[in-house]
C-alpha cells in the first residue's frame, strides 16, 4: 500500500513572473503524475495547488490553507525571495518543509527550507570567473529594482573590485518597465567589456532587443565582442526575445536543455510526451520535477512525511537527476549543483561552453569566498585560455 | 552603491553564555553555517574567555558579575539573547553596552544581521572612544600650549597667530602633537629653541 501524502504547490502561474511559475509547476505536476501512476511507488501524492498571481499578500493566506486545512507538511513553491520570506514564518510555525527551487541571491539558510536552486557561488561566481578572464574587467550592471538585482550586482561589484576592474555603470528599472533607452545610451558611450543583466521578464526582453539594435548600428556591440550575461535567463523565455536579439549572449545555470546525459534525454522524452515537442526544457521545469522526485524518494526511505526523518533521508543520499547528481548539504539545506555556462544559439537554445566539471557545494553566505583567491583564479584562467584577454586579439 | 564588502565571520569565535537547549542548538548551527566556532557556557564565564571575538548572552537571566569586566567595558561585541522585554532586563543589557540583539526563540533568520550590526556598532563605538581619548588628551594639554604661545609672543614680539604657527611647525618637525611638544617646554626652552627668531631688543631688556 502506497503512503498517501498531501503536498502544496504554491506557484504564481499568472502575473508578472507567471511563465516561470508555470514551468516550475508543470515540472512538479509531471513528477506527481509519474509517481502516482507507478504501481511500484511507495508514495501517492495528493496535490493542493494555489495561484497567488504574484500578489504578495496572497502567499501567506495560501500557505496557511495548505498547512492548516489541507494537512500539507511539504510545500513546493515561491518564485521570488519576497514570496519565500513571506511564508517562512508559517512554514516554521507548522514545522513544515518548503522546497525552493529557484536560483537566488543567498544569505539565508532556514532549517525548514530545502534550497535546490543555485546560490551565488553556483551562478555569479563561476560566470564572472569565466567572463573577467576572457572579456576584461570593465563591466556594466543592470537590474530590476528589487533584492535579486541589487544583491547579485553587489556581489558582482565585489568580484570586479577583487580583480582591479571597474564598474562603468549600474542602473535599475522598476518591474515591467521597458524604458531601456538611457541604459543603452550609457552602454554605447562607456563601451563596457561585458554587461551583467539582472533585469527580469519584459524589462529584460526589451533590453536585449534594444541592445541588438545598438549592435546593428555599431558591430562593436555584437554578442561576440561585448556580450550580455545573466544568471536567470532560461529556455522558456528565449522565444519572447527572438533568436536575432538573443543569440550569442551568455547565461550561467545549473541546467541546460542540451545537457548530454541519459537521464536528461529521458526527461526530454517525458516532457515531449506530456507537453508536446515544442516545449522548451528550462531549469525551472526540471527543478520542479526533480524536487518532487527527491521528496518522494526521501519519504519512501523515511517511511513517513514527517520532516525530521525526511530531511535525514535527504541528507543521506545522492540523487541521480536530469541536472546531474545532487546531494543536499546537511549544514545548509542547500543542493550541491554543477554550474554551466551557456551561449544562446540561433535555435533558441543554449550551447554549453563551460562547466565546473563537478557538483559545487552551496555557500549561501559566501563564507568560503576569498577575493584574492578569486582574482588568482581569474588571472590563471586568463593566462591559460588565451595568453591574455580576448580583447587583445580582437 | 558603496564598496560594502560581504561580511565574513569564518573562523571567528563566539562564546554563548546561556543554558543549553533547542534554541541554543539552533544558534550554534546557524553560527557554524557562517563558518564560526562556538562554545556554550552557563553560568560561569570561562576563565580563558578572552579569545572570543563576540559574546552572545542570556539577557533574561544574566546577573551582575557575569562578565569579568566593568559594565560597558566589554573588549568584544556583546549580543543580547532577548526573551523577556521587561524594562529592567533591557536596562541591564544596555548597561553592558550591547552591540545588537537576537530575539528568542532563535530562528535561522536574524543571526547573520545581528552579527553584522554588532561588529559594525562595536567598531564604530571603539572608533568614537579613540577620538574622545585623543581629544581629551589635547584638551588636557591646552594650558601648556597657552603658556608656550604667551611666552613666544613675549620673547619674539609677535601676535598669537604667528606664535602658534611657529610652535606648530616646530612640533611637526619633531613629529609630535602641539600639545606634547608644549608639555616638554621648560621656562628656558623658548629662548633656546627659537633663538634665531627671538626679538633681540626684547632679549637685552
Amino acid at each position: 500500500m502506497p503512503q498517501d501524502v498531501s503536498i502544496g504547490l504554491l506557484y504564481s502561474v499568472t502575473g508578472t513572473y507567471g511563465a516561470i511559475g508555470k514551468d516550475a509547476q508543470d515540472g512538479a505536476l509531471l513528477a506527481v503524475e509519474e509517481i502516482n501512476g507507478d504501481p511500484a511507488s511507495a508514495v501517492r501524492f495528493t496535490v493542493f495547488s494555489e495561484d497567488p498571481g504574484g500578489n504578495i499578500e496572497q502567499y501567506h493566506r495560501s500557505a496557511g490553507t495548505m498547512l492548516r486545512e489541507n494537512g500539507c507538511r511539504h510545500v513546493i513553491g515561491t518564485i521570488t525571495s519576497i514570496g519565500r520570506k513571506e511564508i517562512i514564518p508559517a512554514i516554521e510555525k507548522h514545522d513544515a518543509l518548503l522546497w525552493y527551487v529557484l536560483p537566488w541571491e543567498g544569505f539565508e539558510a532556514c532549517e525548514n527550507v530545502i534550497y535546490t536552486g543555485a546560490a551565488p557561488n553556483q551562478h555569479i561566481l563561476p560566470l564572472f570567473a569565466h567572463m573577467l578572464a576572457r572579456y576584461g574587467n570593465r563591466v556594466y550592471l543592470t537590474g530590476s529594482n528589487y533584492v535579486w538585482g541589487w544583491e547579485v550586482n553587489r556581489i558582482a561589484r565585489e568580484l570586479v573590485a577583487a580583480t582591479g576592474g571597474e564598474i562603468l555603470g549600474e542602473r535599475y528599472l522598476p518591474l515591467d518597465d521597458t524604458d531601456v533607452d538611457r541604459m543603452i545610451a550609457e552602454i554605447e558611450r562607456k563601451r563596457p567589456d561585458f554587461i551583467l543583466n539582472n533585469l527580469i521578464g519584459t524589462s529584460s526582453y526589451a533590453f536585449l532587443k534594444a541592445y541588438h539594435r545598438l549592435a546593428e548600428r555599431d558591430p562593436d556591440f555584437r554578442a561576440e565582442h561585448r556580450p550580455v550575461t545573466s544568471c536567470d535567463l532560461t529556455e522558456c523565455e528565449l522565444a519572447e526575445i527572438g533568436a536575432e536579439a538573443a543569440a550569442g549572449h551568455l547565461c550561467s545555470a545549473v541546467y541546460f536543455e542540451k545537457l548530454d546525459s541519459p537521464l536528461n534525454r529521458r526527461f526530454r522524452q517525458k516532457v515531449t510526451a506530456r507537453f508536446g515537442a515544442g516545449r522548451p526544457l528550462s531549469t525551472f521545469l526540471v527543478a520542479g520535477y526533480e524536487a518532487i522526485h527527491m521528496l518522494a524518494q526521501a519519504i519512501a526511505a523515511a517511511g513517513t512525511d514527517e520532516i525530521g526523518p525526511v530531511k535525514e533521508a535527504l541528507f543521506a543520499r545522492t540523487f541521480e537527476t536530469a541536472m546531474g547528481p545532487i546531494t543536499i548539504d546537511e549544514k545548509t539545506n542547500h543542493a550541491s549543483l554543477t554550474p554551466y555556462l551557456g551561449r544562446i544559439n540561433a535555435e533558441l537554445g543554449f550551447d554549453i561552453i563551460d562547466s565546473a566539471g563537478s557538483a559545487v557545494v552551496a555557500d549561501p553566505y559566501l563564507v568560503d569566498f576569498n577575493p584574492r583567491g578569486f582574482a588568482e583564479t581569474v588571472a590563471a584562467q586568463a593566462r591559460q585560455k588565451s595568453g591574455g584577454y580576448l580583447k587583445v586579439i580582437k | 552603491m558603496t564598496g560594502f564588502r560581504t561580511p565574513n565571520f569564518r573562523d571567528r569565535h563566539a562564546i554563548i553564555l546561556h543554558k543549553p537547549g533547542d534554541t541554543i542548538d539552533r544558534l550554534v548551527r546557524q553560527l557554524e553555517r557562517l563558518g564560526m566556532k562556538t562554545d556554550v557556557h552557563w553560568p560561569d564565564f570561562p576563565a580563558d574567555g578572552s579569545y572570543a571575538d563576540v559574546i552572545f548572552f542570556d539577557a533574561d537571566n544574566a546577573f551582575d558579575e557575569l562578565f569579568p569586566w566593568a559594565p560597558g567595558a566589554a573588549p568584544m561585541p556583546l549580543v543580547a539573547l532577548l526573551g523577556s522585554e521587561l524594562p529592567g532586563r533591557l536596562e541591564w543589557a544596555m548597561r553592558q553596552g550591547v552591540s545588537s540583539h537576537v530575539v528568542k526563540p532563535v530562528q535561522s533568520s536574524g543571526v547573520f544581521s545581528a552579527l553584522v550590526i554588532a561588529f559594525a556598532n562595536f567598531e564604530a563605538a571603539r572608533e568614537t572612544q579613540r577620538l574622545i581619548d585623543a581629544l581629551t588628551a589635547r584638551l588636557d594639554g591646552r594650558p601648556a600650549v597657552i603658556r608656550a604661545v604667551v611666552a613666544l609672543m613675549a620673547a619674539c614680539g609677535i601676535d598669537d597667530t604667528a606664535a602658534y604657527a611657529r610652535i606648530r611647525s616646530a612640533a611637526m618637525a619633531r613629529r609630535v602633537t602641539v600639545e606634547d611638544f608644549c608639555a616638554t617646554l621648560d621656562p628656558g626652552a623658548i629662548d633656546r629653541l627659537f633663538a634665531d627668531q627671538v626679538n633681540p631688543r626684547k632679549q637685552t631688556r
